[in-house]
């Protein structure tokens, strides 16, 4: 920069002796015509013109005097801006939250809705399902989706794999990773149009299954190669032991692949070699896929689906019961980014990305209202800088910059804020979005972020530089008088922004307000089960340990003993899921056959299927309605026993009467012998989320369960929560559980440890986060609102408090000044919440996934919130109507 | 803010008519700018009168786009005094100005008195 300003303070002396050598020539001539020194001089000069400008001009053409000026003129802003700290602190504070919502926001949205997804051309990806009177299926057997690839011509190439509901163990015996293990087609890679970095892909047939030669090959992720294999070149051939089976590695994807798409836990891929059990359909043990296929380009989603829906038709012949004929009648095509973000969810996340615009809205406006005020403190500054020469153009680009310099220093900050929210907000994030990378800013959220700055700049400095730069010159420039008519016209600008505000602000509260409510009635549900002094493990199972073995008596039941043993412990028992847990879901269906009513009202029963330990009681506190609970009488060579609960039973006798009369029925076999009896109504509890009334619900009994039923394969292995009911405090207990499952197998030690509380607290993760986002931007909103109609109250007492003390002087009574200060604000406050109230009765809608229990039009909502801000305005232009009232008439005269 | 827009109209004004002017003098030998103006006052019959403040902007943007080069000399009265020399690129740019000059000339010319025939039909 030195030698810049070097060279240029050089150039600029050069042109100033040029120009005092046209001068000196110019004089030389006229006094050899014989004109007096002195006059000579003064026509040079006068002939000449303003020597200054000239040189302003002609440097212009040089074509740095642009950069230059910017300097100055950031010299200039900054000097401004230090001379008043306490306007540059409320403008850069206010901008700070504005742009740090916003950014934090987006940050959200571009990691959720904007993310670009690891493979080619991903929109033209679809997913493929099963759907008829029950809804949709969660996956599709291998001769349906057989007979799709062979008849489909809008589909490009169909692959399908089989996802993992449960850890995988990858690596040896000391150490072990967990992983997602999901099968896949031959196919699948490229289905996704992604090829291995390193060494191939399955070798498939044509209808996309692996050749049986390849079963025990494996393909690794990008993260496992280099975490697990330090990023080895020569990989490929290696052993693998995964779940205890050896597996040889023949390829690695590249960076940045996944799929399933959004699981926390790194891949590997296993291939889908198809087996006998594939060539038939028979429900729960024909294995289900997920279906995933590129669409033609150019060929719309509905084309494919119902070209699909047709094929399906035919499928459907092929099922002989007419029950299952119906499950799986229609076709749901979905694009697979669509699938990943629920349309509620996309809904939800973009209100609250409104929100946190209105709250940079209302930052721009206070800012705005603020630069104006300065405008017109600085209007004779403003308007000496006009009279000296400077053009409307120059006197905008000033405070422009004055602006972005507010702005730029605000954005700063509002990165980190952003970056601060983020990191207070991220488990609620996470659990909602399943945001997994870490959210730091990037390329994108930082370019948003600079063009709201400058957006911000032009909004809050343009204007008010305009009107500064417009108002005439002479009557600034005169002594005195500040209560011209330009000030009332500020005053109307401002109130009117303040009017804006408030309406914007009410927004924000009346979401906020709503929220509240709904976190309130949530809080209350009767949920059916105790939630105080529990600990929840969620334990990973290393099932291939026990395999041959029975885990019931060999994992389980000697856990839950030593469990039961620590001290302070009450009760200990486990659960395949704790009630409002996410880790597992199982469903029951029926699969009898029969036409009486009451056997196509028992067909359509979907049950929650739990199995539960008999201890499980005492832990939870169920209420039981009917019967009893399990108990430790029931065990492996007992009478085979079923608890259900009241939503199961009124469905399944059709009525909420005499529910004693479903004891003793037989619901499900355990094994061929086996046949259990229903012995116990517990009553409702909420199972899958706090909003959703309880679900029919099946439990059998843990010791029941033996390897030889059919439930032990399908559910043992899975997941299975250990729930402890202790008075000591997580902390304490939390290392002596751990040690216990490490003690048990050394897998376990990985176990997630939660309390209850918190599992309830997770199930309304979406409302509690809304919540907190709109009680922070409602919060922020109301503050700044507030701090505008302060600032423009003391403005106008101080503008006007000669006009106050001749008042006062003449009589006024102070209360009536008083008053005529806050009807000031009653104006506006009643303005500003009228139309605040029509804008929140539009905007609520938006909100409306996140309410439970009040609609998105609340009226006591909507009351109270207007109450609540119109106190707040009220309180805050007391103490400027304070001041008015206080006006000294002697003193306020005097200084005329 | 007045005084600026006088000079700035000015300069807009006579824009092109201006840059040939000054390189013309130039043709005639290197000039400094007070010698210009001079010259054009002379050579027009004392009828062209160019202002200081279109001249110094024109000059400057004349040597940045490399159609006169400027170098520091002594005048013949001793004053030290900034010398302005046209271009090889500069009389290449007189003589495309000359002849755009000349056919505007004549066209506006030809408009200008053409005679107002067939007007009463």
């Amino acid at each position: 920069m030195s030698f810049f300003s070097r060279l240029f303070t050089k150039r600029k002396a050069e042109l100033d002796e040029e120009i005092q050598a046209h001068l000196q020539m110019d004089i030389q001539t006229r006094q050899n015509r014989g004109e007096s020194p002195k006059h000579a001089h003064a026509a040079a000069i006068r002939e000449f013109g303003n020597v200054a400008l000239i040189e302003d001009v002609t440097r212009e053409t040089w074509g740095w005097v642009g950069l230059e000026r910017l300097g100055q003129d950031l010299k200039y802003a900054l000097r401004q801006l230090k001379r008043s700290p306490v306007f540059t602190f409320t403008v850069i504070a206010t901008l700070t939250l504005g742009l740090g919502a916003t950014a934090a926001m987006f940050t959200v949205v571009d990691h959720v809705l904007l993310r670009p997804l690891p493979y080619e051309d991903s929109r033209q990806l679809v997913t493929i399902s099963e759907a008829g009177k029950k809804g949709v299926n969660g996956g599709t057997p291998f001769l349906d989706l057989r007979q799709w690839k062979q008849r489909s011509h809008t589909l490009q190439e169909i692959a399908f794999y089989r996802p993992t509901n449960h850890i995988s163990f990858l690596g040896g015996n000391t150490a072990s990773t967990h992983v997602n293990a999901p099968e896949v087609s031959a196919n699948l890679f490229a289905v996704l149009g992604v090829q291995p970095a390193i060494g191939r892909g399955f070798d498939g047939q044509s209808d996309g299954s692996v050749l049986a030669g390849e079963a025990h090959n494996i393909i690794l992720s990008d993260p496992i190669w280099r975490t697990i294999y330090g990023s080895d070149a020569n990989i490929l051939g290696k052993i693998v032991k995964l779940n205890g089976e050896s597996y040889v590695i023949v390829g690695v994807m590249p960076r940045g692949f996944t799929f399933p798409f959004g699981d926390a836990v790194p891949h590997v891929w296993l291939p889908k070699v198809i087996g006998d059990k594939d060539m038939v359909r028979t429900p729960n043990t024909t294995p289900n896929y997920g279906v995933i296929a590129r669409l033609n380009p150019d060929l719309s989603l509905s084309t494919a689906e119902s070209e699909l829906k047709a094929i399906q038709s035919e499928v459907a012949k092929d099922y002989t019961d007419p029950y299952d004929r119906e499950r799986i009648s229609s076709i749901k095509l979905q694009r697979y980014d669509d699938t990943l973000v629920g349309s509620d969810l996309r809904k939800a996340l973009l209100a609250l990305f409104g929100a946190s615009g209105v709250l940079w809205l209302i930052a721009c406006i206070n800012a705005t209202s603020l630069m104006l005020a300065r405008s017109t403190i600085r209007q004779r500054e403003i308007a000496v800088r006009g009279a000296l020469g400077a053009s409307r153009w120059r006197i905008v680009q000033q405070l422009a910059i004055e602006g972005l310099v507010l702005s730029a220093i605000a954005s700063a900050l509002g990165l980190g804020l952003a970056m601060l929210m983020l990191k207070l907000f991220e488990r609620g994030l996470v659990q909602q979005f399943h945001i997994h990378e870490n959210m730091a800013a990037n390329l994108t959220v930082i370019s948003l972020l600079a063009a709201l700055t400058i957006v911000s700049a032009l909004l809050c400095s343009v204007s008010p530089a305009w009107i500064a730069a417009r108002s005439p010159i002479e009557p600034a420039l005169r002594q005195g008088s500040p209560q011209s008519s330009t000030g009332v016209v500020q005053y109307r600008t401002r109130a009117s922004l303040v009017v804006l505000q408030i309406a914007m602000s009410l927004i924000l509260l009346v979401g906020c307000g709503l929220l509240l409510r709904t976190i309130y009635a949530l809080r209350h549900v009767p949920l059916g089960f105790r939630t105080d002094h529990i600990i929840v493990a969620n334990m990973a199972i290393p099932a291939f340990r026990f395999a041959g073995q029975n885990m019931t008596t060999e994992l389980y039941q000697p856990l839950v003993d030593r469990a039961n043993r620590i001290p302070g412990v009450q009760s200990a028992s486990l659960m395949t899921a704790v009630p409002l847990g996410t880790t597992f879901k199982m469903q029951f269906t029926f699969s009898t056959t029969g036409n009486s009513a009451a056997e196509i009202r028992r067909r359509d029963l979907v049950s929650q299927f739990r199995v539960v330990g008999p201890e499980m009681q005492r832990v939870f506190g169920f209420r039981m309605l009917k019967g009893r609970f399990f108990n430790e009488g029931d065990t492996a060579s007992s009478q085979p026993v079923v608890v259900v609960n009241q939503a199961f039973a009124k469905q399944y006798l059709g009525t909420d009467q005499h529910l004693e009369k479903i004891l003793g029925e037989n619901l499900l076999n355990l094994t061929k012998t086996r046949h259990t009896v229903i012995i116990g109504v517990i009553d409702d509890e909420r199972q899958v989320s706090i909003v959703k009334e309880s679900q029919p619900e099946i439990e059998i009994c843990i010791p029941q369960i033996t390897p030889d039923t059919l439930a032990y394969q399908s559910v043992e292995g899975l997941n299975m929560d250990l729930a402890v009911r202790t008075d000591r405090s997580p902390s304490s207990i939390i290392p002596e559980l751990r040690d216990l499952m490490r003690q048990a197998s050394p897998e376990l030690n990985d176990s997630t440890f939660t309390t209850m509380d918190q599992v309830v607290e997770d199930s309304y993760g979406s409302q509690q986060l809304a919540a907190r986002l709109l009680i922070l931007f409602g919060g922020s909103a109301l503050l700044v609102c507030i701090t505008g109609i302060y600032g423009l109250l003391a403005y106008l007492v101080a503008h006007r408090t000669k006009e106050l003390g001749l008042r006062i002087a003449l009589g006024a009574q102070r209360g009536h000044v008083m008053w005529f200060v806050l009807r000031q604000a009653s104006w506006m406050l009643i303005v500003g919440s009228g139309l605040g109230l029509i804008l929140a009765y539009m905007t609520s809608l938006l909100l409306r996934t996140f309410l439970y229990n009040i609609t998105a039009h609340d009226p006591w909502t909507m009351g109270a919130v207007t109450a609540f801000l119109v106190t707040g305005g009220l309180a805050a232009s007391y103490i400027p109507a304070r001041r008015a009232a206080m006006v000294n008439p002697i003193e306020a005269l005097r200084a005329e | 803010m007045i005084g600026r827009n006088r000079y700035k109209n000015r300069i807009e004004l006579l824009q092109g008519t201006l840059d040939m002017l000054i390189l013309q003098t130039l043709q005639w030998g290197p000039h400094h700018g007070y010698g210009i103006v001079q010259a054009l006052r002379v050579h027009s019959g004392e009828v062209l009168q160019v202002e200081t403040g279109s001249l110094y902007p024109a000059l400057h943007r004349l040597e940045r786009q490399g159609w006169v080069r400027s170098e520091w000399k002594q005048t013949e009265s001793n004053q030290r005094a900034r010398y302005y020399r046209i271009t090889a690129a500069g009389k290449k740019q007189l003589a495309s100005d000359l002849s755009r000059w000349q056919h505007m000339v004549e066209v506006i010319g030809a408009v200008m008195h053409r005679a107002p025939e067939g007007d009463e039909a």
